[in-house]
């Protein structure tokens, strides 16, 4: 409109009344410059704008605004512009209605547009199922791993059990037998109960207790008195001994011509050995840490 | 008074109605709103000059709309739409811009 008015027929003036306005510089050509002052109510002093008398039926922006809408005039050409901006209101209400539409975002769309989105969706699609694919990876190899590590602390313990065994810090069961010695003239002595367990673990004794007292790797025994110490323990006849092994091999391996058994009888000793299917070692010894030896295998 | 109150009626019209856009001017409308709004303001612009016309408002106002439409339309059919309504949007947005600037003068004198 302001071009179809300024620039087809004002042209000149437009221009000049742009530049005239932009650079706040009171030119005697201008006719809307020249009346401004006359509408400041107070012209600061020296400005260098001189008043000048109103042209008569010439009227200022403002005043033209106001009028134009107090009062309210049915006029022709309000009527006409009521009409126009009617239907600019209602286009663009309707506009934006349905541009906050949500569902609709897609439907005022060009088909290239409609194109581009499409293949972006596509390339994401693409792009998150890579990543899918690379997290599903990660994951189950996670899982295996984990599964690995559950296998190794399940041998892990499985191997504590086992060595438990053969330290004395945990309590056995298992087929084997038991064995009496009574002693009642004190004639058996520490050598005799070494040599008896030492013929025991040669048979294939897996775990040995006496009297309450579990022999391991550096068990000793020592004559005190009328009786024995095993490690420190002092024990006194009847010796029982509770081991775990085959009692197939055990039991011979005791009675065999020159062994333990004829030995102690040749001391005046009472020897019974009795095969059992399930004897329990249950006498424990703590773990000792060892102060200097340290694992070398890791 | 009689013009604002066309506009404010208009938008309250189009609220409460919210017709169905029809598919076949559904990607003109934004651009000829923006070429209305373009008109509407150098109409104010010259009725602040005292240069009003109404034959002439009515004409820019229309063939504003439908100039704005047929460069979409064209644009459209040539497969340049997208980059057609933007400059369109872009140069009806100077023009906003420097009409409103020039309102702005004679309503604040700044």
């Amino acid at each position: 409109m302001s071009d179809n008015q300024h620039s087809d027929s004002e042209h000149h003036e437009h221009a000049h009344h742009e530049h005239a306005h932009g650079e706040h510089a009171a030119r005697p050509g201008n006719q809307l410059r020249k009346e401004l002052p006359a509408e400041v109510p107070a012209p600061a002093p020296g400005a260098g704008q001189r008043p000048v008398p109103r042209p008569e039926g010439s009227l200022t922006g403002r005043q033209r605004l106001v009028k134009g809408l107090w009062p309210p005039r049915l006029t022709r050409p309000q009527l006409i512009v009521a009409l126009l901006l009617f239907g600019l209101g209602f286009g663009l209400a309707v506009q934006v209605a349905s541009n906050s539409d949500t569902d609709s975002a897609l439907r005022g769309a060009r088909q290239e547009d409609l194109v581009r989105i499409l293949d972006e969706l596509d390339s994401r699609t693409q792009r998150l199922e890579d990543e899918r694919q690379g997290l599903e990876k990660q994951r189950s190899e996670l899982q295996s791993s984990s599964d690995q590590a559950a296998e190794a602390r399940k041998q892990t313990a499985e191997k504590e059990r086992q060595l438990g065994i053969l330290a004395g810090t945990v309590a056995a069961q298992g087929p084997g037998i038991t064995m009496t010695i009574e002693d009642t003239k004190g004639t058996v002595q520490s050598d005799m109960l070494l040599d008896t367990i030492q013929e025991l673990r040669a048979a294939g004794a897996e775990a040995i207790q006496v009297n309450g007292v579990r022999v391991v790797a550096n068990t000793y025994f020592a004559d005190a008195g009328k009786s024995v110490s095993v490690d420190g323990n002092k024990i006194n006849a009847p010796y029982r001994f509770k081991v775990i092994g085959k009692p197939q091999d055990l039991e011979p391996a005791l009675n065999i011509p020159g062994g333990v058994v004829q030995t102690l009888e040749k001391e005046q000793a009472t020897v019974s050995v009795a095969q059992s299917g399930k004897v329990v070692v249950d006498a424990l010894r703590q773990a000792k840490q060892p102060d200097y030896a340290r694992s070398s295998s890791q | 008074m009689i013009a604002v109150l066309g506009l404010v009626v208009g938008v309250v019209a189009g609220l409460l109605v919210r017709p169905e856009v029809p598919a076949v001017v559904e990607p003109y409308l934004p651009i000829a709103v923006v070429a209305a709004l373009d008109a509407v303001f150098g109409g104010l612009r010259a009725m602040l000059d005292g240069i009003f016309d109404d034959k002439v408002f009515v004409v820019s106002f229309l063939s504003n709309v439908v100039v704005a439409a047929l460069i979409v339309f064209l644009g459209d059919k040539l497969g340049v739409g997208a980059q057609l309504s933007t400059g369109v949007v872009v140069v009806l947005g100077i023009r906003i811009f420097s009409n409103a600037a020039a309102i702005r003068r004679h309503v604040f004198r700044a």
